[in-house]
């Protein structure tokens, strides 16, 4: 199944000449790289980054800029990312000493100190010159963003089954049990908060690719934090398929609430938000698996009332 | 069936394993450890015997690097270890339990024990042979039939199982067990130390801190009572527990 989709979303370009259909498959793609490369810390590793948006703007920020100045968009976008990653290591060397709350709340303090900075230094919006514009077409940054959403989820495919996604399944579930049985913690969180950053980086350069004109400091929006936390929830924290469904199914609601409700959209997404946390933890790919389960014990509970109920009749004079 | 895969064959050297010397460590003005020096001999049992609150599971935290001494030196095998983290003395070979269960809630009870196999002494790729591994562990301490459970679903008694299995995936040298018998009954204190010997013949050397004095009688093969962070006693278990001083300590004068 998960091959038919692979193979349906590489031939969709020759199949729709239609930019709309293309533009929605980018961003399904998009918003599954970047709510996974949240999942790869978050999820896996169970520290909450709060400035994920950070990553994703400096990653935006670089590819951008270079690309502009006459880089190949294969060049640019590397160096984008290195410079996420780059970031990650210099954020999360301090910033990782803090735990669980205090983490959440420090990288959201320094990603939005990020964010009024690159305000500050460049005010002006980013428009693509006339001669990219005839240029621009929807395909490559298409395959640009297939080509990066395929990465992350093996990246997290390959995590879930290896040596350093038990070291950091161990240390999301009790740091302190996780350096009694020998996982050096620091050394795993790093790491992983490094890889994290590099891959919001890439979407970022992905993102800086395709659109046509944006605010630097937009890039750097805590809601790109917010949207890849909620999808994430959404299809399943901690799974490897989790943020491709979120991001289908937030994709698709957000088409029909923002045009609808524009004034309550987000509340609503605040109401859903608790709704998954509370009702369906795992999110929907839990629940999916779940499922067989839940329909066997539904079955046997209705068999087992009617043979009471049977019993009962029999008793009865 | 032995605890210890073959790459660590028993030590036959018989000498000193683990050096405490001068520790302390204080929480605000109480000073939970006080001045405490020990030595540990590969192979023996050792039994920290003490009233509640008298620094027994302090010196475990110290010995572990759950905490970090104020003073005072730790060796292994010679080796000054006062400054590694708590990872880092595990891969040396320093294992514990804790006193209050702590499993991985979320992980089966086999994965609680491959993670351990995979970063403790000695641990390395994730392969099939480290997965049998810790199942015959599993097996080992009677939870063969649990390994799909997650932690979060074991008993009590399960759980105190998961703990040393999960310690002794590590390949420890020194294993330190905190109340590993609170809470069982008669016949699981039985299986429990039966186990416990197994571990010793395996030339795997523990230190006990435990209340459950005839067991600690049985077992041991020295003791150290503690009293306010401070040694008051030492020797064989009977002698030990004979001392005025340790009758006056749990009973009163």
């Amino acid at each position: 199944m998960a091959l038919a989709g692979a193979a349906a979303l590489v031939a969709m370009p020759a199949f729709t000449a239609a930019s709309g259909v293309l533009n929605w498959g980018f961003l399904i793609l998009l918003y599954t790289a970047l709510a996974q490369s949240w999942n790869l810390l978050g999820g896996f590793g169970g520290q909450v980054n709060l400035g994920h948006a950070a990553f994703f703007g400096i990653g935006a920020l670089a590819t951008r800029i270079l690309w502009l100045h006459g880089m190949a968009v294969f060049a640019a976008l590397p160096a984008g990312t290195a410079a996420a990653a780059a970031a990650g290591l210099v954020i999360g060397a301090p910033g990782l000493r803090l735990r669980g709350p205090y983490f959440a709340v420090g990288t959201l303090a320094v990603a939005e100190i990020l964010r009024i900075t690159v305000g500050n230094i460049l005010p002006e919006v980013s428009s693509l010159p006339a001669a990219r514009l005839a240029a621009y077409a929807i395909a490559p940054r298409y395959y640009l963003a297939l080509g990066l959403a395929a990465c992350v989820t093996i990246t997290a495919r390959m995590l879930a089954h290896s040596r350093f996604g038990y070291g950091l399944a161990a240390m999301r579930e009790d740091e302190e049990v996780a350096e009694a049985i020998g996982v050096s913690t620091f050394r795993y969180k790093l790491l992983a908060f490094i890889i994290s950053s590099g891959f919001a980086g890439a979407a970022g350069g992905v993102f800086g690719y395709y659109h046509l004109s944006f605010y630097p400091q937009f890039a750097f929006n805590p809601v790109w934090t917010f949207d890849a936390l909620l999808i994430t929830f959404l299809g399943g924290v901690g799974t490897v398929w989790g943020p491709l469904a979120g991001a289908v199914v937030f994709l698709l609601l957000r088409e029909v609430l923002a045009l609808r409700l524009v004034e309550l959209h987000l509340l609503i997404f605040g109401v859903l938000f608790i709704l998954i946390v509370v009702a369906l933890p795992g999110g929907f790919v839990e629940a999916w698996r779940s499922l067989p389960v839940m329909r066997r014990e539904l079955v046997r509970e209705a068999s087992n009332s009617v043979a009471d109920s049977v019993r009962r009749r029999r008793r009865s004079p | 069936m032995t605890v210890r895969p073959e790459p660590f064959a028993p030590h036959r050297v018989q000498g000193t394993l683990l050096q405490v010397e001068g520790l302390c460590k204080a929480f605000g003005g109480l000073r939970a450890v006080d001045d405490l020096s020990f030595e540990l001999t590969e192979g023996e049992i050792l039994g920290l015997l003490g009233p509640n609150g008298s620094g027994k599971t302090t010196v475990f935290n110290l010995i572990a690097g759950a905490l970090r001494a104020d003073a005072g030196r730790v060796r292994l095998s010679g080796r000054d270890i006062t400054r590694h983290p708590a990872s880092i003395r595990t891969r040396l070979g320093i294992a514990r339990t804790f006193q209050l269960v702590r499993p991985l809630p979320h992980l089966t009870a086999l994965d609680n024990v491959l993670v351990a196999q995979l970063f403790g002494r000695g641990g390395g790729p994730l392969r099939p042979e480290a997965r049998d591994a810790s199942r015959r562990l599993l097996d080992l301490v009677g939870l063969g039939a649990k390994t799909s459970v997650p932690g979060v679903n074991l008993t009590l008694v399960e759980r105190k199982r998961l703990e040393i299995a999960r310690a002794l995936a590590t390949h420890p040298r020194v294993l330190l067990l905190d109340e590993p018998l609170g809470g069982l009954n008669a016949t699981e204190v039985e299986t429990a130390l039966a186990l416990f010997r197994k571990i010793r013949a395996d030339a795997i050397t523990l230190v006990i801190v435990e209340h459950n004095v005839p067991a600690v009688r049985s077992l041991c093969d020295r003791l150290i009572v503690l009293n306010s962070g401070r040694r008051i006693a030492e020797g064989k278990p009977d002698e030990a527990l004979a001392r005025p001083e340790v009758i006056e300590v749990y009973l009163g004068r």
